[in-house]
């Protein structure tokens, strides 16, 4: 359920620290210049992301190429990380990208600022799960159950909180390639958070760019659950804000726009780095 | 004398897959389920399901046949015993590269469309009928078309409509039978690419079934408990009884192996029916009830005894004693063996085999009942 991954290899529907390179903290500056997909930017948001999480390792980053930073999450594994780890879990019946979208940002502003730091060091690990909310209300309590029942959330907690639960459930599957569909907007859920964050300015319209290509449904929930799940721990997405899904095959010809991105192994280069999604500034 | 009404019984058994020769834990689980069928027919109204056609689209029929029809050819069957149909299975079975949903398709469809049953397979279930007929054993049906009563797509469907199913096909996930609300776990039926498993095929032979019936009775390999108690609690909720009825298997020298590692050679259904004519001679009566006083008396329900030829033969032995005395003895009325076999059902409606075919052993014991031998063992 939560098997570690080979470096080379995507996470499917499992993310892990030590397993992925993804997104970026809010990388404004970093990716203002025009070459902002560049091999060197693209690990340098992948190594932001390091700090921001746990920035008591920053001494030991190399910041030399992707594969130095392989080499530093397979450090990830020690055991002082683990006993510290949270994760979330995802509970998948019905999948609607949008919706999905829209929930995971409420969830994430739900969190009480203890859960957001814990989950933030843990690089946001979660766990997607095959399972029917509504079979499943009566055994379990969940933190958050998206408006039609179709996905529910658990923690963030120690994985011993969820392990019935996972025990129960299969992980998420999902094969098929995403297909580009039309753009599509969603507001953020004037969720009541537990830290009282973001109320604090007006709301604001992004683009989220989602990579196709190469990449499947689980793959594509992954990477996105890390770029929105950090994006509102770091204050970058507030309740009421609008968020335009914009699906394209690669992330290509975009720079200049994104304050933060989710950057993992290439899809055909395993030595080199690529954009999944990302979040444009204020538009 | 006010007669119960007769009750509607369905006997399931979990079916043998005809890509290899019946072995000592196949024998074992048609003779109980004959002798539970045979005895409680006197009693109730019995339905003995058992179709080969219902489960032929599972992965290990077709993929078997796939595999002869690639590396085969036109190799003809008919000429083929059932070892050696047996040791090609071996050898499908080793092979490590897995088989495309695409290449099974056009077996699937044969299946669905027309029946289609592989000459391999055909010749095995030729075979058997013999070993049926030998044995005494009624055949339910081993060689016709049995198609279940719902297709793929109307199972899916009919469980959705009440939240027993998860279906992420849409997304590239896999089907699942969902009773996370009982506490059991997720299990997968049909896979991303369209494969149903066993589990999925006995869904589309027993939900439209076993509504018609007061008392449904699920035969099965001990290994296969867990998929049963999910089909116990999916079909209690349209209605009968259900009944679990899990069966051990025969370990072969201490080992319980699968058909597909080739454990069997030297105890296959042939090779056991062989060496026990040499034992009962002509007395084919002696046969089949010896047969059956060792594989359900003697092994009893557990799966902790290997097998044994010489308690084989001892059995054998034991109902030639047994059927003499028999026929010496006066056949008791219709009511005695109404009686007989009450007395073996508890608080189900079937007649339990096991404590059955012990009631006619034992040191003291009266003959047995000739009409009950020839109405269950004969």
């Amino acid at each position: 359920m939560t098997s570690s991954l080979e470096p080379t290899t995507l996470a499917p529907t499992v993310s892990d620290p030590s397993d992925t390179l993804a997104p970026a903290r809010p990388a404004t500056a970093a990716l203002a210049s025009p070459h902002a997909l560049s091999p060197a930017a693209l690990l340098r948001s992948a190594l932001d992301r390091v700090r921001t999480a746990r920035p008591e390792l920053a001494d030991r980053l190399d910041l030399s190429s992707a594969q130095a930073l392989r080499a530093l999450r397979a450090g990830f594994h020690s055991a002082d990380a683990v006993d510290t780890e949270v994760l979330a879990v995802v509970v998948v019946g019905r999948l609607d990208l949008p919706r999905w979208v829209r929930e995971t940002c409420a969830f994430a502003l739900t969190l009480a600022p203890e859960a957001r730091d814990a989950w933030r060091g843990s690089f946001t690990r979660t766990v997607f799960l095959a399972g029917s909310p509504a079979n499943l209300r009566e055994r379990f309590t969940f933190d958050h159950l998206a408006g039609d029942g179709s996905v529910a959330w658990c923690g963030p907690a120690p994985g011993a909180a969820t392990a019935t639960l996972r025990r129960l459930l299969k992980t998420f599957e999902a094969g098929h390639e995403l297909t580009a569909t039309p753009a599509a907007t969603v507001t953020v859920p004037r969720t009541v958070t537990a830290s009282g964050a973001g109320w604090s300015r007006p709301a604001v319209h992004r683009d989220l760019y989602i990579a196709t290509a190469g990449v499947t449904v689980a793959h594509a929930l992954v990477h996105i659950n890390h770029l929105l799940a950090e994006a509102v721990l770091d204050g970058l997405i507030h309740p009421c804000d609008r968020l335009t899904l914009r699906f394209v095959p690669r992330l290509t010809g975009l720079a200049g726009q994104f304050a933060m991105l989710r950057v993992d192994t290439d899809v055909h280069r395993p030595d080199e780095l690529q954009a999944y999604a990302g979040l444009t500034t204020e538009i | 004398m006010k007669v119960p009404p007769r009750k509607n019984v369905l006997l399931a058994p979990v079916t043998v897959t005809p890509t290899k020769p019946l072995t000592p834990s196949h024998l074992k689980g048609l003779l109980w389920t004959d002798v539970m069928f045979r005895a409680t027919v006197p009693l109730a109204k019995v339905t003995y399901r058992y179709s080969h056609t219902t489960y032929h689209v599972t992965e290990q029929t077709v993929g078997f046949w796939e595999y002869l029809d690639r590396t085969r050819g036109g190799t003809d069957y008919a000429q083929l015993s059932e070892e050696e149909i047996g040791e090609l299975y071996v050898r499908y079975r080793a092979e490590e590269q897995p088989q495309s949903a695409r290449a099974l398709r056009p077996y699937r469809d044969a299946i669905g469309h027309s029946g289609w049953t592989h000459p391999a397979s055909r010749r095995l279930l030729e075979l058997w009928a013999g070993h049926y007929e030998r044995l005494g054993m009624h055949d339910p049906g081993l060689r016709e078309h049995q198609p279940p009563g719902l297709a793929l797509e109307e199972m899916v469907e009919q469980l959705s409509a009440t939240g027993l199913v998860l279906d992420q096909r849409d997304c590239g996930g896999p089907v699942y039978l969902d009773l996370t609300r009982y506490g059991m776990p997720l299990r997968r039926i049909i896979t991303s690419d369209g494969r149903p498993n066993y589990l999925a095929c006995a869904l589309r032979e027993l939900l439209p079934l076993v509504p018609w019936y007061d008392e449904v009775v699920l035969l099965y390999d001990r290994e296969l408990d867990t998929d049963y108690q999910l089909l116990n609690r999916i079909l209690t909720r349209l209605g009968p009884k259900v009944r679990r009825v899990p069966v051990g298997r025969v370990p072969i020298d201490g080992r319980i192996a699968s058909a597909r590692h080739g454990g069997w050679r030297g105890h296959t259904a042939g090779v056991l029916l062989s060496e026990a004519a040499e034992t009962c001679g002509d007395d084919t009566e002696a046969l089949r009830l010896g047969m059956r006083l060792y594989f359900v008396a003697t092994l009893g329900p557990g799966q902790r005894e290997s097998f044994r030829h010489d308690l084989l033969r001892n059995c054998l032995t034991l109902a030639a004693r047994l059927l003499k005395r028999s026929r010496a003895a006066v056949a008791a009325g219709t009511g005695d063996l109404f009686d007989a076999l009450d007395r073996h059902r508890r608080d189900h409606t079937y007649v339990d085999p096991y404590r059955l075919t012990c009631s006619l052993l034992g040191r003291g014991r009266p003959a047995p009942d000739p009409g009950l031998l020839s109405a269950v063992y004969l």
